[in-house]
């Protein structure tokens, strides 16, 4: 009706309460927006950072006894429909030791199909990268870097180079059993193993592990010849990645029941993710057929127990905690909407007692009791969406420019309020999803109706009589 | 046969009821079977002690009340609505396109301006679109008004900067605004001094006069009263005396 846009306009006009709610909608709407944009960029950032050291998905064994029939099961996951690409590997926990001693993951791998399977051509530094965030301890790789080339990769674990890191090293043993023309077995650390000086480029460690055919202890001594940079910190500072025949002659992985090296799994890519269980399920299957088939029959694998993960399974804790975090910043986060509505429902409530006349007037000049309550409910969604629109609009403005204000604060008072020491991030990140703007939007306006409808009702159902007569 | 040229009643009451529950289960009766009718062009004036009714009887012929017995009838050409055949949204329709109402307290929109106050009426039945198509008609209407009761280039005041008898003025200007067969008036000079008082009796009947509308009012006022077609006494509900001026 006309007069409920006219009064509506005026009533609103000449008090400054009201937007004092629409203030609180506005702040709430910004909060709840920026939260979960910067929480959804950490976790898209997380996965992805999670996700690049690992494959699409993984066939693992028992640890104790491991797989064998590495070709065989290689030819099977290779020839299955939707999958990519396939490497083997072998993982096991190790000692190292160079003038301190400490633990990490090493991982054996095949450097070419495993840069096909993984990142890690994306996070292999060169020689002129590791240097440069020797001297800056903050640095990252640019997301739009290069990834390197399968003979950058090839020649990282080269003799070649191996002999050329122990050129540089001067009158040092390289080792019983290594000359600077056999070097030791090339590994690759993690960049925080080098910041954290635990390790240096061109250092031969050794390195101690139990083998888990033999259940006795192993070690082999290893040459650093590069580094790289996953950008997840715990795996920067504990991974290592070596060649897989070196880590299993070092962990004697020689079955003999199966008279083949053992590994600990084969990791995936897809062509798709989103058929990651499909695939799954059909590998498994192949694999199953493939274990029950006669020992001479050349497609047979030796049986083993084996279990195939996608990725999120294998860092599912992780991925949920940071889900978990997000949903609980989330609900926190609409209390202050409920709030901004509450603002709403007091505020409509003193409109409608000051204008209990004026709306008994209304009734007089014929406005009917639904009139009423949509010139009430009409202002309390006016204000309420108003909010919406001033919070989504302001935190979209703050969004896209998060980091240019994060500078601006540190510029102006020297405080970080993102370390990237701590978060291992250099930028703010944020992912501003649809899904989100309608998980703010959807109960900022039911909260902003709920807040309304009450006192509409009250002024709906006021008796025009009553209310001529009210002072 | 009936006679085609003798008046006919805007508004026919018959036989009105209005009670009150008390607190005791008892009723208070405040009404007792009232009969009047109201004809076209006619000015009637009510008075009588506080409390005998008055304001009751024009707030059910208002339409804000519901009688508890008895039937009120309203016409306009060959149309007839009946109270007992009205629901609660061609009750407020009625009371938007049927009575114009002045109130003793003049009851205008302190928010709006002497000009959206006078609009008020044409604006609560109509949409947005509805009301801007025929903006200008009604623009021009409540301009007229306003000049007719002498607050011409007043429009964009604010109700709180009149007098008493200029908000009276606007008040009556606002119920003429769809130009109503009925004009309800309780106590239209009531809450004004000697002087405005007498002005807007002058009002009341040049208007009552210009635009052939029916007028019922309710008084104290025994000059008010005395400008009425007809004076009925009103004493405990009931009509106890009829005079003809």
């Amino acid at each position: 009706m006309k007069y409920h846009d006219d009064l509506t306009r005026r009533y609103l006009k000449r008090r400054w309460a009201p937007w004092a709610s629409t203030l609180a909608v506005t702040l709430g709407v910004f909060s709840l927006l920026t939260v979960l944009a910067v929480m959804e960029g950490f976790k898209v950032e997380m996965r992805e950072r999670i996700r690049g050291t690992l494959s699409h998905l993984v066939v693992e064994a028992d640890p104790f006894r491991g797989l064998v029939g590495e070709d065989s099961l290689l030819e099977a996951i290779r020839n299955t429909e939707g999958v990519e690409a396939a490497a083997p590997h072998v993982s096991t926990l190790a000692l190292y030791k160079v003038g301190i001693m400490d633990h990490c993951v090493l991982r054996g791998i095949d450097p070419i199909p495993e840069s096909k399977v993984s990142d890690l051509a994306r996070y292999l530094l060169s020689d002129d990268e590791i240097d440069q965030m020797l001297s800056d301890k903050f640095s990252m790789l640019p997301p739009d870097r290069e990834p390197s080339t399968a003979e950058e990769i090839a020649h990282v674990f080269s003799i070649e180079r191996r002999r050329q890191i122990m050129s540089f090293r001067l009158n040092e043993d390289p080792g019983p059993g290594f000359t600077r023309e056999s070097p030791p077995q090339a590994i690759i650390v993690g960049i925080e193993a080098l910041r954290s000086f635990r390790l240096q480029m061109g250092d031969v460690v050794q390195i101690s592990s139990y083998s888990p055919v033999t259940l006795e202890p192993c070690s082999g001594n290893f040459l650093v010849v590069g580094a790289f940079q996953s950008g997840v910190y715990e795996q920067d500072l504990r991974w290592a990645y070596t060649n897989i025949r070196a880590l299993q002659d070092t962990l004697q992985l020689w079955d003999d029941s199966a008279e083949d090296m053992r590994i600990s799994g084969i990791s995936i890519k897809l062509e798709d993710f989103q058929k990651a269980d499909e695939i799954s399920e059909t590998l498994h299957k192949e694999i199953q057929s493939r274990m029950s088939l006669p020992e001479d029959d050349p497609k047979s694998i030796p049986s083993r127990i084996t279990s195939i993960e996608t990725w999120e399974d294998k860092r599912a804790n992780l991925i949920k905690a940071v889900e978990i975090e997000k949903r609980i910043i989330s609900v926190l986060m609409l209390l202050i909407v409920a709030f901004a509505s509450g603002m709403i429902f007091l505020i409509l409530m003193l409109l409608v007692i000051e204008k209990e006349r004026d709306l008994g007037v209304l009734r007089a000049l014929g406005a009917t009791r639904s009139g009423i309550v949509l010139l009430v409910l009409k202002q309390g969604m006016f204000l309420c969406t108003t909010g919406a629109i001033l919070g989504l609009l302001s935190g979209w403005i703050f969004l896209e420019n998060i980091n240019e204000f994060h500078d601006f604060i540190f510029r102006m008072t020297g405080l970080q309020l993102f370390p990237p020491n701590v978060y291992y991030l250099e930028r703010i990140p944020v992912v501003l999803r649809y899904q989100d703007v309608l998980l703010v939007c959807l109960p900022t306006l039911i909260f902003g109706f709920l807040g309304s409808v009450l006192p509409s009702m009250r002024a709906g159902r006021q008796d025009p009589i009553k209310a001529l007569h009210h002072e | 046969m009936s006679d085609s040229s003798a008046p006919l009643p805007v508004v026919s009451v018959r036989n009105l009821e209005r009670s009150f529950p008390l607190v005791n289960g008892e009723k208070l009766m405040v009404l007792k079977g009232l009969d009047l009718q109201i004809y076209e062009a006619e000015m009637v004036a009510i008075v009588g002690l506080s409390g005998v009714g008055k304001s009751t009887l024009l707030h059910c012929l208002g339409l804000l009340d519901t009688p508890s017995g008895g039937e009120i009838t309203y016409r306009s050409g060959e149309k007839t609505w009946k109270t007992s055949q009205l629901d609660e949204d061609s009750r407020c329709q009625l009371r938007n396109h049927f009575i114009g109402f002045v109130f003793q307290f003049f009851h205008l929109l302190p928010d709006l301006n002497v000009l959206e106050n006078v609009l008020l009426p044409s604006q609560v039945s109509r949409t947005s679109r509805a009301w801007n198509k025929n903006r200008d008609e009604f623009h021009g209407r409540a301009e007229s008004l306003l000049q007719r009761v002498g607050l011409s280039g007043r429009e964009k005041q604010a109700p709180g900067t009149l007098s008493g008898g200029e908000r009276q003025r606007v008040a009556i200007a606002r119920a003429l605004m769809l130009s109503p067969p009925l004009l309800l008036c309780d106590e239209p000079t009531g809450n004004l001094d000697s002087r405005p008082s007498e002005s807007i009796h002058e009002l009341l009947r040049e208007l009552h006069e210009d635009y052939s509308t029916s007028i019922l009012v309710v008084t104290h006022d025994p000059d008010l009263a005395a400008r009425g077609d007809r004076r009925l006494q009103m004493v405990d509900g009931r009509f106890e005396a009829e005079s003809t001026s």
